[in-house]
Formats: structure tokens, sequence, C-alpha cells
């Protein structure tokens, strides 16, 4: 990921830093009944750790489903019952320290469509209060496959935002709840 | 029999005093706010959590534990320092908290920004002007060391040091923080009666403090902005930095007064040395703005001997046995 140059809108490019989130909350339905919640269901997708990509989910039975939802982020209840392990340890980089709350979503890297001498963006999309409640609930439809591929397309939000005006989010915000709304608008089955 | 039933007593009485000694809710107490089930006392993590409050490595420069600007003496604060300070002499924005009844406490920071005590701890080890730290980094440096891998080893059954065992044990240590045992505690157990003059302070302080200084907490834990005016290099804008809404503008946790005979100086800020320099602020220096407590409004009218009652009804909320307690101590 580090070494990769990416083409964005109006022939700028774009390099990662940093490509982390949490996805969440997995269930799986079957018209709508839902046939498997997994439990303490918690992943931190790190872009640059390949196995972290991979989630195994573990019915006690064969399901059939024709739908799956999950959160992008963590819930709000989550956020405030003190430390966790695992995923959600606070030395995965995804917690703020200054104020309580977990990052969802971390992207940081750099870009010909930023400002010199930098040319960085960060954003720390994170905030689980009103009304900065930034976590997404993503829904989408599928078929009963045992190896079901997600795909986060990035370049429908980069043409989404303007990395031009809007380089740094760092805190919970009116932005950072847009931003996670578009973020959430880039996951597809393939 | 007779034997089987002596044991069996003895039994029991062992087991009560052992839970008693780690912590228990005191009679005029409310229940606690702290979730205890997601992070069970033992003897063995609330010695680890002591042992990290007390504990330089958790600064950048080995120089600044906990208990630099809490300490003990002092119930757990920073005396004689308006702002705290951290390594390399950096001066901080804000007066250092006491540290007592944590377990009943519903957010941490003079502005809530800490919603669980469990974070709480996360804040100043990464603050540069406090610990200059990271978790990551003094994570490192306890898995380096035999004296923690063995403490985490006891506490844990595992050496292996993680951010949520390091932050559970020191949440442990500081539950065990109550002050409940004041000469105000004795009284309302009635073992204890008031003076005249306490016991005038105590009805003004009904009268004029209890809204926001709520008994037996001696705060409703709520935000308020209590008539301050804002100093004007610090720029310290208080609670609405972390709602981002206009309504928290300039309101600040209403902090507990109990130990603050031991805890001076006072407010967000530090800027009152004296207690009697905090009751002129509410007879006479009350500044007017959009999100004043209501009760400020007008302002509390007291007399100077009346000034006098309520002081000497505040000190009956020292508490010389938590000051004290050899348990909080730096473990030898």
């Amino acid at each position: 990921m580090h070494e990769s140059v990416y083409p964005i809108e109006n022939g700028n490019t774009i390099k990662f830093e940093t490509l982390k989130f949490y996805i969440s909350n997995i269930q799986l339905f079957q018209n709508d009944v839902d046939v498997y919640s997994e439990p303490n269901s918690f992943h931190l997708i790190d872009v640059s750790d390949t196995s972290s990509q991979n989630i195994f989910l573990n019915p006690p039975h064969r399901i059939n489903f024709n739908k799956i939802k999950f959160n992008l982020g963590i819930d709000s209840i989550t956020n405030v019952s003190g430390v966790m392990g695992g995923d959600l340890d606070p030395t995965k980089g995804m917690y703020w320290t200054w104020q309580s709350g977990y990052v969802n979503f971390k992207m940081e890297g750099t870009s010909t469509a930023c400002m010199p001498p930098k040319n960085d963006f960060e954003f720390h999309l994170g905030g689980y209060q009103y009304p900065f409640n930034s976590l997404q609930k993503i829904e989408l439809k599928t078929s009963s496959k045992t190896n079901l591929k997600i795909i986060l397309e990035l370049n429908k939000f980069f043409t989404a935002i303007d990395l031009t005006t809007q380089k740094y989010i760092m805190s919970p915000c009116v932005d950072a709840v847009i931003f996670s709304k578009q973020l959430a608008n880039c996951f597809s089955v393939k | 029999m007779r034997k089987y039933a002596i044991f069996f007593y003895c039994f029991i009485l062992f087991a009560f005093v052992i839970k008693e000694s780690y912590f228990s809710v005191p009679e005029n107490f409310p229940k606690p706010v702290y979730d205890f089930s997601n992070n069970p006392l033992t003897e063995n993590k609330i010695l680890l959590g002591r042992t990290l409050f007390y504990e330089p490595m958790l600064s950048k420069s080995n120089t600044i534990s906990c208990e630099s600007c809490h300490s003990q003496f002092s119930a757990f604060t920073h005396i004689d320092h308006a702002l705290s300070h951290g390594i390399h002499d950096s001066i901080g924005k804000r007066n250092s908290p006491a540290l007592m009844n944590l377990a009943w406490q519903k957010s941490f920071m003079w502005d809530g920004a800490v919603n669980n005590l469990d974070m709480q701890a996360l804040a100043p080890i990464s603050h540069p002007a406090e610990m200059g730290s990271s978790i990551n980094e003094v994570i490192a440096k306890l898995n380096a060391s035999v004296k923690y891998r063995k403490l985490f080893y006891n506490a844990f059954g595992d050496s292996a040091v993680t951010g949520e065992k390091t932050l559970k044990s020191i949440s442990q240590f500081m539950l065990t923080l109550v002050s409940a045992n004041s000469k105000y505690d004795q009284i309302m157990r009635k073992e204890m009666s008031f003076t005249e003059q306490e016991e005038r302070g105590y009805l003004l302080f009904k009268k004029n403090c209890s809204s926001c200084h709520t008994e037996p907490l001696f705060t409703n834990g709520n935000f308020e902005n209590n008539g301050l005016q804002m100093d004007s290099l610090l720029m310290d804008i208080g609670r609405v930095k972390v709602t981002k809404q206009s309504d928290d503008s300039l309101k600040f946790k209403v902090p507990s007064l109990r130990n603050i005979e031991y805890s001076y100086p006072y407010m967000h800020d530090g800027r009152f040395k004296k207690l009697s320099d905090v009751l002129n602020h509410y007879t006479k220096g009350i500044h007017q703005s959009k999100t004043l407590a209501p009760q400020l409004k007008n302002n509390i009218v007291l007399t100077s001997n009346e000034k006098v009652d309520i002081i000497n009804f505040l000190l009956t909320l020292s508490d010389k046995e938590f000051v004290f307690n050899p348990q909080f101590q730096y473990p030898k």
C-alpha cells in the first residue's frame, strides 16, 4: 500500500500512509430474518496487514442468507464502556486520548491535490455523541456464499470530497459525519 | 458439631474483612457509576495499579508519575501550583483535580472530555505538557521490565502487558480512593455533632451552595459556568470545546468540595488560593455572561461572619484518614 500511487480526479494522484477502519456488529439475514449475529463482533481492518482483511464467521450450522449488515465504526455503548482488549485495545492507535472515543476510520497520506510543502491529508473520522454520531450502518444484498468478498472503492470517496479544500479532520464534527456517510456508500459485494 | 460451627463463623468473618478492604459503598453514598462487573477488583490488580500510579516510566523522560500532580497529602492534587506542570517543566492549561470517590464520577477532566475512568490515564500519558509519551511507548517499557512482568503475571495470570490490562489496573487503584470518613460523614452517621458555628455554616451552605455542590458527594457531576471571567492568556472556553454546543461555553465540571482544605488552589485554572477568595467571588465577583448558572444571576449575599461560618463547615469535609491511608501510599 505504501509504495502505490493511485490516480484521482483532475489528474491528481494519491498515496496512503495509513488506512484502518472498524467493522462491527456483523449480521446475516434471510428475507429480513436475522439468521446469524457474530458475537463480540469488532474487527479492525488495516489495509497494510492482509491478515486483518479476512473475517471468519462461525455459524453453528449451515445457513442461507441474502443480506449482510454491519457497522462501519464502533457503537456508542461500546464507546462509553471503558477499556477493552483485542482489536479495541487503545494501543491499536484508533482511540482518541484527549477526548474519549474511537476513531472509526483513519486515513492518512499525501496527494498532489493537497497544499505543499507536505501535501498531506489526515482524516480521523469518529464521534459517538449527538449531533456528531458518525457510525454508519451498512446493508448489502448478497447470496449464500461461503466466501463473501466485500469491496471498499475509495475512488468514489475521493470523487465526492475535495482534497484541495478539506484535508484535515481530527475530531468529531459535521464534516466527520458527512465523510463517514460518503465512505459508507463505497462498500459493495463483489 | 460445635467445632464446625465455630470454624464456619470465622470463615465468613474473614471473607467479609477482605472484601471490605477493597471497596465498599459508604452508607450515606449512592450507587456507584463505575461498572465493576467489567473490571472486578482483586488485591493483585489493585497493587499493580498502585505501582503504576507511582511509576515515572509512564512519562517520556521517566521523570513524571501520576503522583507528581496527584499527591496523597493534598487529596491527590498538586498544591501550590495554579496550573499543573509536566515533563521538562512544561506548564499545562488547567489545575489538576483532586482524586477521590471516582467510582461515582460520570465523566472526567474539567470539561468532561473523558467518558470512563478506564480511559482517563490515556490523556495525561499522551499530553505533551504532562507525560509526553504514548500508551504504546509505556507498554513497551513495561514489557521490558522484569518487575512489571511479574506484577502483571500476579494480577492477570499472564505476564504480557497490554493497554487493556494496564488501564484496568490503574482504574482499580483509583477506585479504592474513597473518602467518606470526614467529620461531616461521622456527623451524618450520628457518631459526632457539629459545633454551633459549623451548624450555622451547614445551613448557609445548604441554602446557597448545595444545588451544585450536592451532598453527599458535594458535586452534582454537571457542568456549570460559575461566573469566572475568562483568563485572557489561557483563553479556556471549557466544555464547549468537547461538545461544540454554544450552550456549553465557559462551563466546567462542578468539583467535589470534599477535602477542600487540602486541595488548594481552587477553580479550573487555580486562580484562588484561599477559601475566602472563593466565597468573595460568589458574593461580589460574578462575571455575567449568557451561559452563567441561573443560581448565580443575582449575587449571593453573605456577611463576613457568615462566610467564616461556611468555611468552618467546609473544614468538616476534611478526611484525615484518607490523606494518610497507608494503602494509598507508594507500595514498598
